[in-house]
């Protein structure tokens, strides 16, 4: 076992240590950690870990902290929480086990043995933090193969078992039984979508047009249309020529993702091509373009041909819809994140009461798909990092 | 007779129509197929880069057939990087074509009758169905044209040297014919054969299979080929095929140092960002065609190997003269999504 952050030793042992909600020592320690995320170098190298550092300012922890207090209840930590985030994406780890923290509870975080890239700058901002030697002995961070019995001990220890990764990760981490006062907290596989008003697009400015496309493009190419909140399939809303509405929004990401330099490597390129010829073959899609290597446009049959199967980076299924009421019935649980552009708050209202909780658990403007908040995945985090003491006088 | 005899004008100038007719056929008998290239908005290809290439993958996630269910005869499958297995469906007509073609092609270099034959592998893996689909079916298909067979390894996969020197004590005088994947005949053949001073000089090998774990011990075709010249095997042909197209295989000439294409197949060499075809000398991702797959729509695949064509028309036999320069490497998505699937 490598530990990447805290002090080595029995993972499981009791502790002596007490941390409370919004405890002053863990609020400096994501405070200073914040402060070496936003420097600029690290930034420009990694900007996931700008909008981290964003999210770990004072302010933001303060709010958060607001967030899990209460009138009617004496609010303390969870207790001992095991995290098990996703094998590859770089700063999700953080979220989860900072707001974690700052409930003040004892936390494990398994990180996978993929880690890399930004999760390394993580690592070396997290060890360069001069930080109370209590952080060290009650937060920690390893790296374990496929060991059963490591897994399976810290899930006899956590009250809170934190499972990110997809549905395979659930099914396989939960064969490991937890404690009978315990819970799981999970995150499966989800899917997202975009969706664009075609009458509301056609009200937009230029500029407007383009401020658009420029936030989707971050949302679609940031994690290589791989995170959960990412948007997969692109919902024309609405009547008017789709056609030239859907034209001019492939020129102007083309032309964003020129600017910025993306590129995709070929096996990816490949990856589009196996997928969209895939949904072109099962009759799911009429019309399969490539643009440019980095763009793979489709035409749906339909708003129930939707994939919800990650086909590649670049890669966007389009499907018109009347109304955004007419996508109530083809969305399910399983999807998460609703991106938007050119909707009334009215219409957005009117989408998310209908709905009914039945499926989709946040619709955000284009642009912030992948801004992580405290509420996830329907679940207020805040509140699941606490437990709750009544007292009655 | 050879099947390596056409120049490349010549050679497009004959597969062309051929394979423009194959496409029809294919679109005519196979819906997901016409979907697809409806769906591409291809119509017709005035030469060969313009033909509708399908990633070779899509044999594992799709049934392609373009041949009525009771009509399989034969459904042969590969064992693939990610689990997933390629699906390829042939009739009577079909299955026998490729073998006669196999034949004409490997007949090229070992002439007209079957040789004494050492297989440079063990008998034991016929019996286990997961290596079977790959290593057995190769095995299989190319013994039918020897006789009097051998195998080089026990049954437990150690050299066999006993019956090594007993196949040569019969037949080390005449030509035999030496098959086996490349990497079994570098560990299992060369290094025994140099070992014990055995006399490969009458064997024409014909090997093939990955290079990467020769690669890995620092062996590059070149070196393979002077190497085992040193224990007399100068007759040696590398090849390059696929179940997808099965039949086909792209042969070393006797000059060594590159695969050349039956009169009915063909390479092109694509360019992985703009998907045109590449000038000689340039590497890409390798397009395989051959006018062989009739009961199925693999006649025009794209791989997921990379190549180069090193010339045209300038080596020992006419047309393309190409290399394989390795798998093409995986991309990973970085996602929170279900393209993971890391259980613990």
């Amino acid at each position: 076992m490598i530990f990447r952050f805290g002090v080595a030793g029995d993972l499981t042992a009791p502790s002596e240590d007490r941390l409370t909600v919004g405890d002053p020592r863990i609020v400096d320690f994501l405070a200073k950690l914040a402060r070496k995320l936003l420097t600029p170098a690290l930034a420009r190298r990694h900007p996931e870990l700008g909008s981290l550092g964003y999210f770990l300012r004072p302010a933001e922890l303060r709010r958060a902290v607001a967030r899990m207090q209460r009138d009617d209840a004496l609010v303390f930590p969870r207790g001992t929480v095991f995290h098990l985030p996703p094998a590859n994406v770089d700063t999700i780890f953080v979220y989860s086990w900072a707001l974690s923290a700052l409930a003040g509870n004892h936390n494990v975080v398994r990180i996978s043995t993929r880690a890399a890239g930004a999760a390394e700058a993580i690592f070396d901002a997290l060890n360069a933090v001069d930080a109370d030697p209590v952080i060290a002995r009650t937060q920690r961070m390893v790296t374990y193969g496929r060991d059963d019995a490591i897994t399976a001990a810290l899930s006899r220890w956590a009250d809170l078992r934190v499972i990110w990764g997809g549905d395979a990760a659930v099914d396989a981490i939960r064969r490991h039984p937890l404690r009978p006062s315990a819970r799981d907290l999970t995150f499966p596989d989800r899917t997202s979508w975009a969706v664009l008003s075609v009458p509301g697009w056609r009200a937009a400015d230029p500029a407007a047009r383009r401020a658009a496309v420029t936030g989707f493009a971050n949302d679609a190419y940031w994690f290589d249309q791989a995170a959960c909140s990412s948007p997969r399939t692109v919902f024309l809303i609405g009547d008017g020529d789709l056609d030239a509405v859907r034209r001019e929004f492939l020129d102007l990401l083309l032309d964003v993702v020129d600017q910025r330099g993306w590129t995709v490597d070929a096996a990816m390129a490949v990856e589009k091509r196996v997928h969209a010829y895939g949904l072109a073959a099962t009759g799911a899609a009429t019309a399969v373009s490539f643009p440019d290597n980095r763009i793979t446009a489709l035409t749906l049959t339909g708003s129930d041909q939707v994939p919800r199967r990650w086909i590649g980076a670049g890669a966007f299924p389009f499907a018109h819809a009347g109304s955004l009421l007419d996508l109530v019935p083809a969305m399910t649980r399983q999807d998460q994140t609703v991106s938007h552009f050119g909707f009334t708050p009215a219409e957005l209202g009117e989408f998310a009461t209908a709905l009914g909780g039945r499926g989709v658990d946040r619709i955000v403007p284009f642009g912030s798909a992948l801004t992580f908040g405290a509420i996830w995945d329907g679940y207020d985090l805040p509140a699941e990092f606490t437990r709750l003491t009544t007292l009655q006088t | 007779m050879s099947v390596f005899t056409l120049p490349q004008v010549d050679k497009e100038a004959v597969l062309l129509p051929q394979l423009a007719d194959l496409t029809k056929h294919h679109r005519a008998n196979c819906e997901p197929y016409d979907r697809i290239l409806a769906a591409s908005g291809f119509a017709e290809a005035a030469d060969l880069s313009a033909l509708p290439w399908l990633p070779v993958r899509l044999f594992k996630t799709l049934e392609l057939k373009s041949i009525p269910d009771d009509e399989v005869f034969k459904v042969l499958t590969s064992s693939g990087t990610t689990g997933d297995v390629s699906r390829i469906y042939l009739d009577k007509a079909a299955a026998a074509e490729q073998q006669r073609r196999l034949a004409a092609t490997v007949q090229t270099v070992l002439g007209p009758k079957r040789l004494p034959m050492l297989l440079v592998d063990t008998k034991a893996m016929l019996k286990d169905r997961r290596s079977f689909s790959a290593r057995g079916a190769g095995v299989l298909g190319m013994s039918t044209f020897g006789r009097d067979h051998v195998w080089a390894l026990d049954l437990d996969g150690r050299v066999d040297l006993a019956a090594i020197r007993g196949f040569l004590d019969q037949h080390g005088d005449q030509p035999f014919l030496i098959f086996g994947f490349t990497f079994l005949v570098w560990l299992h053949l060369y290094e025994v054969a140099r070992d014990h001073g055995l006399d490969l000089s009458n064997g024409i090998l014909i090997h093939s299979g990955g290079w990467k774990k020769l690669v890995d011990q620092a062996v590059s075709p070149a070196e393979f080929r002077s190497r085992l010249a040193g224990v007399g095997l100068t007759a040696v042909h590398n090849y390059y095929g696929m179940v997808e197209q099965i039949g086909t295989i792209f042969l070393e000439g006797p000059d060594g140092g590159a695969l050349y294409c039956p009169d009915f197949a063909d390479v092109i060499i694509r360019d992985p960002e703009t998907w045109a075809e590449l000038p000689p000398g340039k590497p890409g991702l390798i397009e395989v065609i051959s006018t062989l797959p009739t009961s199925y729509p693999g006649h025009v695949l794209l791989t997921e190997d990379l190549g180069v064509v090193h010339g045209i028309d300038d080596g020992a036999w006419p047309g393309k003269r190409f290399s394989v320069l390795g798998r093409l490497p995986r991309a990973e998505a970085r996602g929170c999504s279900d393209t993971y699937r890391e259980a613990s």
